[in-house]
């Protein structure tokens, strides 16, 4: 039980006062804070609402004359709801927020490289091996490898997008499916753990060309 | 409730404006006579004489040492000649919230300081010493006084604008100018953002908006998303060093090429160029070339023309550098420039023609400036102030973090906690624990930045967890919150996650002012004494008498044969009534008798300016026959 620091009554915790809507500036999972059903499937319109709407009612600038107890529970509560929604709002981290509401850790296991893209990881490294050595000895065919991870970004990109459409197309299928938990968050795993490592590929590649482009 | 006022305190100028029933209005300085948008300008300059009397605005560019042709065609300085005698300083927000070593070097060079390895510079003036909110302070007192009395009521609440690429230290700088002045900052907010509530707020600006923001000192670029009345702020980038003002410098060295380096050096050769090449950018907005005529003592001149093609090939790398900052904004919003609804123009700098075209040119569409570029700021600070009063209804401005904020861990790498752009208020809790048995403290050191390693970011404070009861290593935990305000200011509270208890978290700035410091400010401040709005009017008052009354006592004593003797008995008679008022303490005795007889004056007035009209197309004419 938590008490309202505007109206003083007593209440299970929530985002707002049940009794007069004011913040109650008290931590809440993601989810709560946004009074969503734990679902991994969210349509982006209807978070976008959901957090535009409770913002309008509880950030700070509404309480910027109220007492300094309401006025830092407002902070708190703002605070709190912002961070939910950038959570929520990228898919990727979701997948993750929601292993963890079950005490999974992506960590754990993604030591190895996924099969799945382990010959693109493969041929990254080589190419960015190839660009660095160029770049050390000062050739001139930096336009050619520059293209050539270009190339490669396209390849990634294509890829990720292909994970992630498969990340969200599978979030409504597990929301549906309550039977098997256990694959459920084996799979989620699997695919989140591809996004990460392309991620990185990603990053590097970017890295590589700003490297290239500098030379 | 008293209104809450919106001020842009800028680089260059400063404005205060205020919300009228659901428009913002900027005040305008109701002392000038000068009724156009110029009036509405406070120049950012704050002259400080040797007594510690303080000047500010206008006639604190009065006393910059500069040089002037005397009616011979002598040339002679005028002004405060050395720090030993008095200083004017402009441009204080460049050193608002910085250490000394933070100060860019031709900054350094600028005024004369007592303390330049410190966490805060310190300006030298004389036996006094003044510090950047302590300055900045007096150009707020001066927007306060101008407000009070074109409202006839006490102005205690504001907004205040800052760059929105301000890290930390510059924010709290701010805040402490504020306190100083005698006001209570209700909340700082992002010059681009207030701009894009200015145009938002007319519906001139919905979907996503990009507001370039290049004024005298500092560039900002945001994108907002703006829908239904929300204005969610997606990136911000930006330089604080940045501005019209480098490119103004740049003009002086073309300007003042080939002299000896100590002529280029003289304070006030320095300070006429730069004013000469500030005149010539503004002439090139309108014009193709501009003359520049520039005397130096003894004897010398320098006169060049400064085409607008040459204008432009001095600004064309800070150009450059500001579209970069737009590249990087575009990207972290996840943008593209064609993705863009709209573009909108702030700052004085966006007046010149190559910024127009060039801003049009990268995000493939005209930019829109259909408000004054120089007022945007301080209009969107008002509106601002009409949210926070509950006045704005449905808008809501939700803001972001320009930098992101870590802690230093092992090896002195950064661990990154908060990152850039995302929206405020936020906050994360970190857990930390002892290393070895019976660890009592834990440090721990808050930076800023995007680097890796801690020591490339800037430091922002330092804190002791602590005393934690002695246990064995690692089982003591302390979880610590880290809450980025609405301001973008960090506050820090520590809990320990056994007991419960809260931890207090003494929190030691790295850079600018202690609390202790402030305190003692307020305390010397000079003019406590006259926070009292009814004293400050009674001041202004008896000082628009003493105006009148000398004037008066001259022009009758000069113009005798203009004024017929019961005229002059009626004024003479109003006169000796408002010297006996004037030691009195009415003040609305002395206002209306002042009223009065500046009615009944008027008539004589216009008489004297039609003789002296008159007088001068005389000797004119008896010149020409000569």
């Amino acid at each position: 039980m938590v008490e309202c620091p505007s109206c003083g009554r007593r209440q299970e915790p929530h985002l707002t006062c049940a009794s007069c809507a004011a913040p109650l500036g008290v931590e809440l999972d993601c989810f709560e804070a946004l009074s969503l059903p734990k679902r991994l499937a969210i349509e982006d319109e209807a978070l976008e609402r959901v957090y535009h709407d409770l913002s309008r009612r509880i950030h700070p600038d509404r309480y910027a004359q109220a007492p300094a107890g309401s006025r830092d529970a407002s902070m708190r509560s703002t605070a709190l709801l912002t961070r939910s929604y950038r959570t929520l709002r990228d898919p990727v981290s979701r997948g993750l927020y929601w292993l963890e509401l079950r005490g999974q850790k992506l960590s754990d296991d993604n030591k190895s490289v996924p099969p799945e893209i382990a010959d693109m990881v493969f041929e990254v490294q080589e190419q960015l091996a190839e660009s660095r050595e160029a770049k050390r000895e000062h050739r001139a065919e930096s336009a050619d490898l520059a293209a050539g991870l270009e190339d490669r970004r396209v390849v990634l990109q294509t890829a990720m997008n292909g994970y992630q459409t498969a990340l969200r197309g599978n979030f409504v299928m597990w929301d549906m499916d309550r039977q098997s938990q256990q694959e459920l968050i084996s799979e989620l795993k699997l695919i989140l753990s591809n996004i990460a490592y392309l991620r990185t590929l990603m990053r590097d590649v970017d890295h590589g060309l700003v490297e290239l482009k500098a030379a | 409730m008293p209104a809450i006022l919106g001020i842009d305190l800028g680089t260059t100028n400063s404005l205060i404006a205020v919300m009228d029933h659901s428009s913002p209005r900027v005040i305008a300085d109701q002392a000038t006579a000068n009724k156009d948008s110029a009036a509405t300008l406070l120049p950012s300059v704050v002259a400080i004489a040797p007594d510690g009397s303080v000047e500010t605005g206008r006639r604190a560019v009065e006393m910059e040492p500069h040089l002037t042709v005397e009616k011979n065609g002598a040339v002679s300085a005028v002004g405060f000649p050395g720090a030993e005698h008095g200083a004017v300083i402009r441009s204080v927000k460049r050193y608002m919230g910085l250490g000394g070593a933070e100060i860019a070097p031709e900054d350094r060079a600028r005024y004369t300081f007592a303390d330049l390895s410190g966490p805060v510079v310190r300006f030298q003036v004389g036996h006094r010493i003044f510090t950047p909110p302590q300055i900045s302070a007096e150009i707020l007192k001066a927007l306060k006084h101008r407000a009070e009395r074109a409202l006839g009521e006490s102005v205690d609440r504001v907004v205040i604008t800052v760059p929105a690429y301000f890290n930390d230290g510059q924010r709290q700088a701010t805040k402490d100018a504020g306190r100083l002045a005698g006001l209570e900052v209700v909340r700082l907010v992002n010059e681009p953002t207030a701009a894009s509530l200015a145009y938002g707020l007319g519906k001139m600006a919905e979907g996503k908006v990009a507001v370039y923001d290049f004024g005298g000192g500092t560039f900002d670029i945001s994108i907002l998303n703006i829908k239904e009345g929300i204005f969610e702020v997606l990136a911000t980038n930006g330089d604080t060093h940045l501005g019209g003002d480098d490119i103004d410098n740049a003009v002086v060295d073309w300007l003042l090429t080939g002299l000896p380096d100590e002529l280029r050096r003289e304070r006030r050769v320095w300070n006429s160029a730069r004013a000469a090449a500030e005149n010539a950018k503004k002439i090139l907005t309108d014009k193709a070339e501009a003359e520049i005529a520039l005397e130096l003592p003894g004897g010398r001149t320098i006169g060049k023309t400064l085409s607008r093609a040459q204008l432009e090939e001095i600004a064309r790398p800070f150009v450059a550098r500001t579209l970069e900052r737009c590249a990087m904004a575009l990207a972290d919003a996840k943008l593209a420039a064609a993705d863009i609804d709209a573009v909108v123009l702030v700052g004085g700098s966006t007046r010149m023609p190559i910024v127009r075209r060039d801003v049009a040119a990268a995000f493939g569409r005209e930019p829109l400036c259909s408000i004054d570029p120089d007022q945007v700021v301080a209009l969107g600070a008002a509106v601002q102030a009409g949210v926070l009063m509950g006045t704005q209804g449905d808008m809501l401005l939700l803001d972001v973090v320009p930098l992101s904020l870590g802690i230093e861990t092992m090896g002195g790498v950064m661990e990154r906690l908060v990152h850039r752009n995302t929206t405020i208020p936020t906050s994360v809790t970190e857990k930390f624990t002892t290393a070895v048995d019976n660890q009592t403290h834990v440090d721990i050191h808050v930076v800023q930045g995007e680097r890796e390693m801690a020591a490339d970011c800037r430091s922002l404070a330092r804190f002791k967890l602590g005393p934690i009861e002695p246990q064995p290593a690692g089982l003591a935990r302390v979880a610590v919150t880290f809450l980025i305000d609405a301001n973008g200011i960090l506050n820090v509270s520590a809990r320990d996650e056994r007991t419960g208890r809260e931890h207090s978290v003494d929190v030691k700035p790295s850079y600018g002012l202690s609390e202790e410091e402030i305190e003692r400010m307020l305390e010397e401040s000079i003019d406590l004494g006259e926070q009292d709005l009814e004293r400050r009017m009674l001041i202004v008052a008896r000082n628009d008498a003493d105006q009148i009354l000398a004037a008066l006592h001259k022009q009758l004593s000069e113009y005798h044969n203009l004024i017929d003797r019961s005229e002059r008995a009626r004024i003479e008679e109003l006169m000796s009534r408002l010297e006996a008022a004037r030691v009195g303490e009415d003040r609305q005795l002395i206002a209306g008798l002042v009223e009065e007889l500046n009615d009944q004056s008027t008539p004589f007035a216009e008489r004297i300016m039609d003789a002296a009209i008159k007088h001068a197309l005389e000797k004119k004419s008896v010149e020409q026959v000569s």
